[in-house]
């Protein structure tokens, strides 16, 4: 072994470290999977899929589908959800050339998947023959440019969870638009009670109500992005919370499911929540809540539609998959199929079924928790049925929401929501030029 | 490590024999660098390297054309336009302020504070120190992250003993988790954390100061307070430097708190603090080079205002 120099030992240092360097700047995901040729189905042989989700359980609903299919058999890895470091591992991966065959990726971001060239495009395996069982919204949702970036798995169409014992106590009817609310929400502050919250850094909820009013905040055109953010409908919606927040008949300090909101239910203080299906569940953990909850139809704008979408993901294949034909099928299977919804139901708790003709059969029951109501059949199906069919995410959705809820929360220091939508439409045509992607703001 | 293959190089040339067995000169001066060798490896690839590889990519500007970048992607060295990004975001800039409004007036409390707990315990009439010595080190040993969920059911109204005995007792509502007063709440939960630490590095400073000075003092008929302040202060004083200076790092480092408080406060945005806003563009953003920007700049600041605290003490000593 020959004698090793402190020189010679900061040259290979230096040297690596620059070989890294470069290395490290040739970035990642700069080659598309969708130019090269397509991957044939496997011929014969057994094959093994992994499938990275959040979902709890999610194996023993793969395990249906392993039984039936000895091929082709699924392997479920739990990862931490979405922007909680599941997305990381994933980008990692996707970076490094490898990764699972399926992912659950949101709605949400599944543009931002496709900046990165991580998913496949499987309108070339053939995915358009299963268009039909699929809730023909959030299919456009994952429809891009002509291709198919992943099959839904889950959603949440919106409605209103509401306490009939304090509308009744401040003799207030049910709203079934906004204006109806504005006008019955003064009385539940005078018995103390806010009729619901407003969260000023979850952007989610307000991106539901624009979307509920008809905004449609980017569409994907032959020539580039197209932003409408700061649209009649958006503003119109901002300007109202604007004057809920104001007039205090929303509260800002609590947001929905957060500990004060739990704390804040519990104690009788919340009259109503406007919020997705999958809330149900959620409006469990309030202390004392058996029985007292109801749930009735979102409150409507004068235009627009009867509800709209909080949340949801998909099952996307990702681009290093060796096998994404089969992936697309054991992806369609689960989220389509009668036995693969009810197991998601039961194993995983899954949000709406994204299936066209089939909620699940727990669903169709009766709840013991909303006193006996049939709320899936009696709100969330027609719900589902009333969305948005326009609205699209777009390549940084995160971004966007992030810039938007900086200026929300500027409203607690003299700030307003139109100013804030004003701000992050501009804010939001920067960042997509920054990035080299094309947009232009909508001719109004 | 290429060894006996290795082709001639000025190294081997200044053997005076090849093949004979390495004489006992070489073997001593080689022992030192295969002991240290696991440590220079993993210094190397989990420090060094990754801070080279920031460097780089922070001199890296990716853009992609068309919707998606189905159009092409090209990737170019950008000189200083991440850098430029980076200052012209008000948010960032507006979050180093912030550290440095936070630094200013956490760190001094904290260090006082731990001073006050080390001669305390430290002094002839104290009781019990080991008991007290471990109560206060108690909170270091509870991760930050526990910590600010524990601290975080004390600040959310609903949950908050502190703010029902509050307003039950005084009428006032306090609201910990506003936009002017969350800053403090998080110092608190620092303050809190590591107040204790910084007196146990304090108190082992203490520890070495020879008791022929105290002797000397008690002789020369000095009281506690005297001892305290022409003794045990201005010999303490590498430590308290120490300590000043983790305490600088770590508040520009500030990460783990505000990211679990902003689920129950409204008022911490994405980029409340540098690290958060970092944290943010990588792995929210997926922009690694704006991101490494933001983090060589956070490191510029870190050492430049550590540098800047011990050139302005050694001065003052002199």
């Amino acid at each position: 072994m020959r004698e090793v120099t402190r020189r010679e030992l900061l040259g290979w240092g230096l040297a690596g470290g620059a070989a890294t360097v470069l290395g490290g700047c040739a970035t990642p995901g700069t080659t598309s999977v969708n130019a090269q040729p397509v991957v044939p189905a496997a011929a014969g042989e057994k094959i093994t899929l992994t499938y990275w989700a959040w979902l709890k359980d999610l194996q023993k609903v793969a395990d249906i589908w392993n039984a039936q299919h000895p091929d082709v058999q699924v392997e479920v890895s739990w990862i931490q959800g979405g922007n909680g470091g599941g997305y990381q591992k994933m980008y990692s991966a996707l970076a490094a050339g490898g990764g699972p065959d399926l992912a659950q990726v949101e709605m949400r971001t599944v543009p931002e998947f496709m900046l990165v060239n991580g998913l496949v495009d499987l309108e070339r395996y053939g995915v358009s023959e299963h268009a039909d069982k699929f809730d023909p919204t959030l299919w456009s949702q994952v429809s891009f440019a002509g291709g198919v970036y992943g099959i839904p798995q889950d959603s949440g169409p919106v409605g209103m969870y509401y306490r009939p014992d304090l509308y009744e106590q401040v003799g207030a009817q049910v709203p079934t638009t906004w204006a109806q609310w504005a006008e019955v929400a003064p009385a539940f502050r005078e018995a103390g009670v806010y009729i619901d919250s407003f969260p000023l850094d979850d952007t989610s909820p307000f991106t539901a109500h624009a979307m509920q009013a008809g905004a449609t905040w980017l569409r994907s055109e032959d020539d580039g992005w197209v932003i409408d953010m700061a649209s009649e409908a958006t503003l119109e919606v901002a300007r109202f919370f604007d004057k809920a927040i104001d007039d205090d008949l929303v509260t800002t300090s609590a947001n929905p499911y957060s500990p004060g909101w739990y704390a804040a239910a519990a104690d009788d203080k919340i009259a109503s929540l406007v919020s997705a299906s999958w809330g149900d569940a959620l409006l469990q953990s309030v202390s004392g809540a058996d029985g007292k909850w109801r749930v009735a139809p979102a409150p409507r704008w004068d235009h627009g539609y009867g509800s709209s979408f909080i949340g949801g993901s998909t099952s996307a294949v990702l681009a290093n998959s060796k096998h994404p034909k089969e992936a697309m099928e054991f992806a369609v299977w689960m989220n389509t199929s009668p036995e693969g919804i009810d197991a998601m139901i039961e194993n995983s708790g899954i949000g709406w079924s994204p299936a066209r003709d089939y909620i699940g059969a727990p669903r169709e029951e009766p709840s013991e928790f909303f006193g006996g109501q049939r709320y899936n059949t009696e709100v969330f199906q027609p719900a589902s049925r009333e969305q948005n069919p326009d609205w699209q995410w777009w390549p940084i959705t995160q971004q966007t929401f992030n810039i938007l809820g900086d200026g929300f929360r500027r409203k607690a220091t003299g700030g307003t929501l139109v100013d804030a939508v004003v701000a992050a439409e501009t804010r939001t045509v920067e960042v997509f030029r920054q990035k080299g992607l094309t947009i232009r703001k909508a001719d109004r | 490590m290429s060894t006996q293959t290795a082709p001639t190089t000025p190294g081997t040339t200044r053997r005076p024999a090849a093949g004979r067995s390495p004489s006992r000169r070489t073997v001593v001066n080689r022992a030192p660098w295969i002991l240290v060798s696991p440590f220079l490896v993993l210094f190397v690839l989990t420090f060094v390297l990754p801070i080279l590889v920031a460097v780089g990519q922070s001199f890296t500007s990716v853009t992609r054309a068309g919707l998606f970048g189905e159009e092409g992607v090209t990737s170019r060295f950008a000189w200083f336009e991440n850098y430029r990004l980076v200052l012209e975001d008000g948010n960032f800039v507006a979050s180093i302020w912030r550290m440095f409004l936070f630094g200013v007036v956490q760190v001094p409390v904290m260090i006082v504070a731990a001073t006050v707990l080390a001669l305390l315990l430290e002094s002839a009439s104290s009781r019990w120190p080991g008991f007290f010595r471990a109560t206060y080190f108690l909170p270091y040993g509870i991760p930050g992250v526990i910590a600010t969920i524990l601290w975080s059911f004390l600040y959310v109204p609903g949950l908050s003993p502190i703010i029902d005995v509050s307003e039950k007792l005084f009428g006032y509502t306090p609201d910990f988790l506003g936009a002017g007063t969350v800053l403090w709440s998080i110092a608190n939960i620092v303050t809190w954390t590591y107040a204790g630490y910084n007196m146990l590095i304090i108190v082992a400073q203490l520890k070495a100061i020879p008791t022929e000075l105290y002797e000397a003092a008690r002789v020369d008929g000095a009281g506690p307070w005297r001892t305290a302040t022409s003794i045990q202060l201005p010999l303490i004083r590498p430590a308290l430097v120490l300590t000043t200076v983790f305490s600088i790092i770590g508040t520009l480092q500030l990460f783990a708190e505000p990211q679990l408080l902003k689920t129950v406060s409204p008022a911490i945005d994405s980029q409340y603090t540098p690290n958060l806003s970092a944290y943010t563009t990588a792995f929210a953003y997926n922009d690694y080079n704006l991101a490494a920007a933001q983090s060589v700049l956070i490191a510029l600041v870190a050492f430049a205002l550590s540098f800047l605290f011990l050139r302005l003490t050694n001065r003052s000593s002199r």
